[in-house]
């Protein structure tokens, strides 16, 4: 379990998340919702354990995140995937992209190994990274440049890289917001499918429809903290906070 | 008549007045030189431009300030310095090395230091905050996250290698100094670079055979450019 | 103080050494030989064998090629490097004043004087010589030509405002031109009078883009006279010029009690070797252009003890 407790954070004095508190299990899906610059992307990279709040706690799986030395941080941050809004792909190849994470969390002998031999050009790609380009229908693409792919393209092999060393966290900022209707039913399959497999799914969006239909529980920042966290339903058919209801029905402009 | 220069060259090089050997003992001393200085200075820029493109410290502002002050570090001045460190009554006196390459590739990896760490920190620097991000997100440890940095900031590195190598190997004043232009009696270079026989040549008046070195010199930086921007291109990421 | 005379032993060594390398058939029945008379084979070398002589010398010295001539037979000699450094004269004194040369080549006298009074240089020998010209282009606009006295020469130029080339460097060629404006009462300044800041070569390069007068070492003049259009306007004392123009080359080595690194063994092996007869005459048959740059100065029948001391010292004299 992710838990954040009273999390603030700042930018260069200017407060963006305020007192925030939310908790993930594994095999749920939470959506984050709300308007542009609200902090979606700075909650994400607290939970992803590579942004430090300038308050607050942060736990995973009962340890303090910001308290452990920096052997058990990375222990801790290799149990979470993220995919980025804008991909954030390496200049590499897509299997190279999509391998990274297995391969930092494998021994420098055999990254050596495997450096020599992928210069010698006979080195195979893992399983894990193929079935993950399948899971997001781009097997094709293994040896392609990343920066020769469509934003889509780039959308969907980020998320492939995130699977790939398959987290027990996986932290998704608008991982369909460049994406046409069939795949974007594509990845929402994905994570469904992850949930089941007992990963928790945190979704950044501001398709409010994607998180009615993908997420068990949504939390609604409008603003410093959350206005409210509850199950999809309550949420969409009955908020308590007033805010959460105008901003749902599309009242509240910001 | 646009050819006559071109002609004048060719000629030079059928009859350089020099012995057999002078010209490549000059040209290994030019490289051996720079590229033992460029690499050492590679070393210790690219840790150094990471620590500063990634850190926090007091005085960072101040350290970029000399870093981008010795990039227009007069080279005789170096030449100076470095002779008084070892210099017989310098610090390093003890080493004894005056007048001898090793002396050359400590003043050259003094000139050439500036521009790679300078360059190499602007292209650091410009690699999005994201794709680091990424990389420890994704699980990468600090040598990890430091290696994709490299990676993407890879032409801009080439870039400042590049521009230490040309700062070292077209620099005439220090290596004058330190190194002594020395020529054994075997005509075999022992410290003397193809900008210091030019410069010898130049002295004696002799025009033609000083252009044909230069011509010489800019065929080994273009022959050098060519590897690192190929080595650049297909070996680092694939 | 030593008894031994200077060079000692090792300037005895060196010589007989040398013998036996050039003068072969003859002196292989001198029983002094016998010893090193294999000189060649690697075990029987001196002690110098493998080491590495510095010599700073003057760039003028360096331009004329006559040390690439002669060096081959001392490094065949006595297995041992020379690295040959080309500085100014004041530089090349100031390198062995730190230490880092062994054995210094140049030729201002004052300057090796003061350097053998401050105690950094030791048994200085004369070596050779030639002489200064002043030159200028054909159509001499000064009228300086044929002139008896460089001094007078030097007062027309400046008289005339006629452009000249100083090389401004502290070298030894530099030297000598502004003791010869003190000797002609003139201060040289203003637009006719250039400082280059460079070697011989250059400054002469300089005086005939411009059309200027400069003083010349002969040596550099004759070996680069086919890439320049200056002439010969006053002459030095070899082609019975003034005495003045006279440019005498010294040697010494750099004084191991100042210095304790600088290798004496083999500074003093070469000071012998070069004022031996044999490289003397080598000295003597070095042709440019047809033409002799140097006359050898160092064998001689008659005793010059001016040569290993300061000029005007005399043993009642001050003693510091
Ligand atoms: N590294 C940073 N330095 C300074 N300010 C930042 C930084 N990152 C974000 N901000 C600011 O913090 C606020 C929240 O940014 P954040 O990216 O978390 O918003 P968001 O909710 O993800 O917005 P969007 O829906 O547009 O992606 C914005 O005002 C943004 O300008
Ligand atoms: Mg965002």
């Amino acid at each position: 379990m992710i838990r954040l407790s009273n999390v603030s954070h700042a930018y260069d004095g200017e407060p963006v998340v305020d007192d925030a508190s939310l908790s993930v299990e594994p095999g749920e899906v939470v959506a984050i919702i709300g308007p542009s610059g609200v902090g979606k992307t700075t909650l994400l990279r607290v939970l992803s354990l590579s942004l430090e709040p300038d308050a607050g706690t942060v736990e995973l799986d009962g340890d303090s995140v910001w308290d452990a030395d920096e052997d058990r941080r990375l222990a801790l941050r290799r149990r979470v995937g993220m995919v980025f809004q804008d991909a954030s792909l390496f200049d590499a190849t897509v299997a190279r992209n999509v391998e990274y994470g297995l391969r930092v969390r494998r021994g420098w002998n055999d990254r050596i190994r495997d450096g020599l031999r992928s210069v010698l050009g006979s080195n195979g790609t893992p399983r894990a990274v193929e079935e993950a380009l399948d899971v997001v229908g781009l097997s094709d693409t293994l040896d392609q440049e990343a920066d020769s792919l469509s934003g889509g393209e780039a959308q969907r092999v980020s998320f492939a890289r995130a699977l790939a060393y398959e987290p027990r966290f996986l932290l998704l900022d608008e991982p369909t917001s460049d994406l046409d209707p069939r795949n974007t039913g594509l990845i929402e399959d994905a994570i469904r499918e992850a949930r089941d497999r007992d990963i928790g799914v945190v979704v950044a969006t501001h398709d409010m429809h994607q998180a009615e239909r993908i997420a068990d529980r949504v939390g609604v920042l409008l603003g410093d903290g959350f206005t409210e966290i509850g199950p999809t339903e309550t949420i969409f058919e009955d908020p308590s906070d007033e805010r959460t209801r105008k901003f749902i029905s599309g009242e509240l402009v910001y | 008549m646009p050819l006559e220069p071109v002609v004048g060259l060719l000629q030079g090089f059928l009859d350089l007045p020099f012995r057999d050997g002078y010209v490549p003992s000059v040209v290994y001393v030019s490289l051996y030189v720079s590229v033992i200085a460029v690499a050492l200075s590679t070393l210790f820029s690219i840790p150094a431009a990471l620590a500063m493109g990634f850190t926090d410290f007091p005085g960072k502002q101040f350290v970029k300030s000399v870093i981008n002050t010795g990039m227009g570090f007069p080279s005789v001045v170096v030449g100076l310095l470095v002779l008084f460190a070892v210099s017989n009554r310098g610090p390093l006196g003890a080493l004894d090395l005056v007048f001898t390459k090793e002396a050359m590739i400590m003043s050259q990896f003094v000139l050439a230091t500036p521009p790679i760490t300078a360059i190499s920190l602007a292209a650091i620097t410009g690699v999005s905050d994201n794709v680091r991000d990424a990389a420890r997100v994704l699980g990468g440890t600090r040598l990890d996250t430091a290696l994709v940095v490299i990676k993407e900031a890879r032409y801009g590195i080439a870039t400042a290698v590049l521009a230490g190598f040309g700062r070292a190997i077209s620099e005439v004043g220090s290596v004058l100094i330190v190194g002594g232009n020395i020529t054994g009696a075997d005509g075999v270079s022992k410290t003397r670079t193809l900008t210091t026989a030019i410069q010898l040549e130049a002295r004696q008046g002799r025009y033609e055979t000083a252009m044909v070195l230069g011509a010489v010199l800019v065929a080994v930086v273009l022959t050098v450019n060519a590897i690192v921007v190929r080595l650049g291109d297909t070996g680092v990421n694939r | 103080m030593s008894k031994q005379r200077p060079g000692g032993r090792e300037g005895a060594a060196s010589r007989r050494a040398f013998l036996a390398a050039t003068a072969t058939g003859a002196t292989g029945a001198l029983a002094g030989c016998v010893g090193l008379g294999g000189g060649r084979s690697d075990d029987q070398r001196p002690g110098v064998a493998g080491e590495t002589l510095t010599l700073t010398t003057t760039t003028s010295t360096y331009d004329t090629g006559l040390l690439d001539e002669i060096h081959p037979d001392f490094e065949d000699l006595y297995g041992a490097t020379v690295d040959a450094v080309a500085q100014g004269t004041g530089a090349a004194l100031e390198t062995a004043r730190n230490g880092d040369s062994d054995v210094v080549m140049v030729h201002a006298r004052g300057l090796e004087d003061e350097f053998m009074r401050n105690g950094y240089g030791i048994n200085r020998r004369d070596l050779m010589f030639n002489d200064f010209v002043i030159v200028g282009p054909e159509d001499d606009p000064a009228g300086i030509e044929g002139a008896d006295s460089a001094t007078e020469a030097l007062a027309t130029i400046a008289d005339a405002g006629a452009t000249f080339v100083s090389r401004g460097d502290n070298s030894g060629t530099h030297t000598k031109e502004l003791n010869l404006w003190e000797a002609a009462g003139v201060d040289p300044g203003g637009d006719w009078y250039q400082e280059t800041g460079t070697g011989m070569g250059e400054a002469l390069n300089v005086a005939t883009q411009q059309g200027a007068y400069t003083l010349s070492d002969r040596g550099t003049f004759i070996s680069q006279r086919s890439e320049i259009d200056l002439v010969v306007l006053v002459q030095g004392p070899i082609e019975d010029g003034p005495e003045i123009l006279a440019n005498p080359y010294g040697i010494m080595a750099v004084n191991p009690g100042v210095h304790e690194n600088a290798n004496y063994d083999l500074a003093m092996a070469y000071i012998g070797w070069i004022t031996s007869p044999g490289t003397q005459d080598a000295i003597s048959n070095y042709q440019v252009n047809g033409e002799q740059l140097f006359f050898p100065e160092a064998v001689s029948e008659d005793p010059n003890f001016q040569q290993y001391v300061p000029e005007g010292w005399s043993n009642s004299s001050d003693s510091e």
